[in-house]
């Protein structure tokens, strides 16, 4: 009889361990695969890059040979050319074709005096002079020789930098024109939304969630009226986001029409966003609320000081930890949100966010990759890895806020 | 400081203009401060109900005569077993079978988990390994449903489309019932052991201390008693994780590979949820192709409600217990 006790106890401990090992198991799989598969994409150029990749042409009027000497720190496998004074080497495009690449520029090169030939081009307007800046992808130099004949170089005549540089040095007299390529795949434009959005959620939802707080823990009157709404905002805590995106697209789209925006975009976005976030902020707000204790309150209308004068000066600069605890989950939220956002803010990625304009957050980014015929899975991983560090940190300052607090 | 003492000084035959001017400002200033936490408060109060309205009226339309030549007739879209937005053949009733079916699976597969982990992190565990698990916990619930997505429909279609090649079937690419439970497991696994957690710190001490002293095991006190104890509260998050599984929709929509027709109850043939309906292919924002994803919105949201009351009354029937925090 013992003994098929000790049998049971020992058998249901092996199983509680191996059961807690999955649930490590899964989440290490998670972040393993995110990682591998995303980090090879992440770089600066990832974060400050356009996602649109640009190309246009730009026209050399006065670009005869000159003399020109290498730098002393060329990149490796970089070639370079003497008569023009730039350097090209050879790279991946984000197709992963093999590309011809600008890695260096002499300043009194005469790549820099070129007028751009394109119109609707980031770097510059169509007749403007445009410097290449550094990491362009130029594929064709158009050059005339001695004879005044015409003949390109480039990856676009399938020549790798050092053939290309080595007939350019040979036989060009004057260069003719050039076509350009932004690297675009960066996500500035997403990354840009995802701060704008966050600015103006909490504007509209932390002043709306506290003073929704502050009735209902300090001024509403305790009956039936006052328990029914908070069990209203305790629904709206259960309601799954993709609701929230038909209620943007219906209720909250009235009110931006009263501002002239008929479409979906950025503040529509933020509007949604504050509904979803009112119930976390009020939870957070009336936590903090409840523990700024009665006397408080009492010391200060004992004194003369209206109610108003006590919310503002006593009850809610006591109430300043919850308040920034609940900024903070908001803002994780934000980042992480995605359904609400793809009924309400489109799903197109721009490179300059409006406000009255739809675009991408970082997650409706990864979702627009995602769903198209072509997943493109490293740079949704590249994404992920962005967003859970925001997110991660974000928590991990919150706990330690909260830690700081409990022990004051 | 000095309008609280100009306050003070008030006295009903000392009244100077000045006084009463600061008093009315005070006073003023209060009412107008009370009247914007009242609107604030009543607007999130019924915030519930706005949503709920908008949204149903919206779905409802396209059943109406007023919706012209595109009318849709109400029972087939409750009835029907096939959804062919090309042919515009709206038919809800399977959908709502999938999407129970893939969320009572995934809680199938979650449930025992998230029980277990929250005992060891509660009862068993060191306190090192105990903060490891919580951890672990606490990251899973903030990672974001795309990136739940972006894992699954790159690791978990590949894993169960080469389990169904062991039992000799073939999957849409490992968009499948299988894969779609896998994927909402993870995702509501955080929401009950936290619950699970909570519900078993409230078990009073007593009871424990009364069940070691009357002969039985530590596993048996923590298997038998423990969890019998917590059960409200342990049910009750149950049943918040199903509510969680009916309502996720990108990470879903990513893999739920949207079946024309079903219900299915093979788990490797693709699915489709509720919220899968609403999220893919969107591309107009007017239209009947659009206004009818209101209507699976009425669906989901009645679907929610349930689940919701079903919590209220496992808690006033089984009893407290996961209510007050240790």
């Amino acid at each position: 009889m013992s003994s098929r006790r000790k049998l049971n106890d020992r058998g249901l401990l092996l199983m509680s361990w191996i059961f807690s090992a999955i649930s490590v198991a899964v989440l290490v799989v998670i972040l393993a695969y995110i990682f591998r598969t995303g980090w090879s994409v992440l770089s600066p150029d990832f974060i400050k890059n356009n996602y649109r990749s640009d190309s246009f042409y730009a026209l050399l009027e006065e670009a005869p040979a000159g003399d020109f000497t290498a730098p002393a720190e060329l990149p490796e496998g970089a070639a370079f050319s003497r008569k023009f004074g730039f350097a090209l080497s050879d790279a991946k495009d984000k197709q992963n074709n093999d590309v011809t690449q600008l890695v260096y520029l002499d300043s009194e090169s005469p790549l820099n005096e070129a007028i751009m030939d394109s119109a609707g081009v980031d770097l510059a307007p169509k007749g403007e002079a445009i410097r290449p800046p550094e990491g362009l992808i130029i594929d064709r130099i158009q050059f005339l020789d001695a004879q005044g004949e015409k003949a390109e170089v480039g990856s676009k005549k399938q020549m790798d930098a050092q053939s290309s540089i080595d007939l350019l040095d040979e036989e060009a007299a004057s260069l003719v024109k050039y076509h350009g390529l932004t690297m675009g795949g960066g996500i500035r434009g997403s990354l840009l939304t995802t701060l704008i959005l966050i600015v103006l959620t909490l504007i509209i939802a932390i002043p709306l969630g506290i003073a929704a707080a502050v009735w209902l823990n300090e001024l509403a009157p305790k009956n039936k009226t006052t328990a029914l709404l908070r069990t209203g905002v305790d629904m709206l805590s259960g309601v799954p986001s993709i609701i929230f995106g038909l209620m943007g697209m219906t209720m909250l789209f009235e009110i931006t029409r009263l501002f002239g925006i008929t479409e979906q975009s950025i503040v529509l976005g933020a509007l949604t966003m504050s509904v979803v976030l009112l119930p976390l902020v009020i939870r957070q707000t009336e936590e903090a609320l409840k523990t700024v204790p009665v006397s408080m309150r009492m010391g200060s209308l004992s004194l003369g000081a209206s109610r108003t004068q006590t919310i503002f000066r006593v009850v809610l600069p006591q109430a300043l930890p919850g308040i920034v605890t609940a900024i903070l989950l908001s803002m994780s939220r934000i980042i992480g949100e995605s359904a609400a956002l793809i009924y309400t803010m489109g799903t197109a990625i721009v490179d300059h966010p409006q406000l009255h304009r739809g675009a991408t957050t970082l997650a409706l980014h990864i979702w627009k990759v995602m769903s198209g015929e072509q997943p493109d899975f490293q740079m949704a991983a590249g994404i992920s890895i962005v967003i859970l560090g925001m997110v991660l940190f974000m928590n991990l300052i919150t706990r330690l806020l909260l830690r700081r607090f409990r022990r004051n | 400081m000095t309008q609280i003492n100009e306050q003070q000084r008030t006295d009903s035959s000392l009244q100077s203009n000045m006084q009463t001017k600061a008093q009315r400002r005070i006073r003023n200033t209060d009412r107008f401060a009370r009247g914007c936490f009242t609107v604030a408060g009543w607007l999130a109060g019924l915030m519930i109900i706005l949503i709920f309205f908008f949204v149903a009226s919206r779905g409802i339309r396209v059943f109406l005569p007023s919706y012209g030549a595109e009318q849709q007739n109400i029972w087939d879209f409750l009835l029907g077993m096939r959804w062919r937005a090309d042919n515009q053949v709206y038919g809800v009733a399977f959908i709502i079978v999938n999407t129970l079916v893939s969320a009572f699976g995934a809680a199938l597969l979650s449930f025992p988990l998230s029980v277990v982990t929250a005992l060891m992190i509660t009862r068993m565990a060191s306190p090192r390994v105990g903060t490891l698990l919580t951890t672990v916990v606490e990251v899973l619930a903030s990672i974001p449903s795309v990136v739940f997505g972006v894992f699954a429909s790159a690791v978990i279609t590949r894993f169960v489309d080469s389990l169904a090649g062991l039992f000799g079937q073939t999957t849409a690419g490992g968009n499948a019932m299988l894969t779609t439970m896998i994927l909402l497991a993870m995702m509501i696994f955080p929401t009950m052991t936290d619950i699970a957690i909570v519900s078993i710190q409230a078990v009073p001490d007593s009871l424990i201390q009364a069940s070691l002293a009357v002969g039985a095991t530590t596993m048996q006190t923590n298997y038998k008693m423990i969890l019998r104890a917590a059960r409200s509260g342990i049910f009750s998050g149950l049943v918040l994780g199903l509510g969680r599984a009916f309502g996720e929709a990108t990470a879903v929509s990513m893999v739920a590979g949207n079946a024309y027709t079903g219900p299915s109850v093979n788990l490797f043939e693709s699915t489709r949820t509720l919220t899968s309906t609403m999220l893919t292919g969107l591309k107009e924002t007017t239209g009947l192709d659009y206004d009818i994803r209101f209507s699976v919105g009425i669906v989901l949201m009645i679907l929610i409600l349930i689940t919701n009351s079903l919590i209220f009354l496992i808690k006033r029937k089984v009893g407290g217990g996961s209510e007050h925090e240790q």
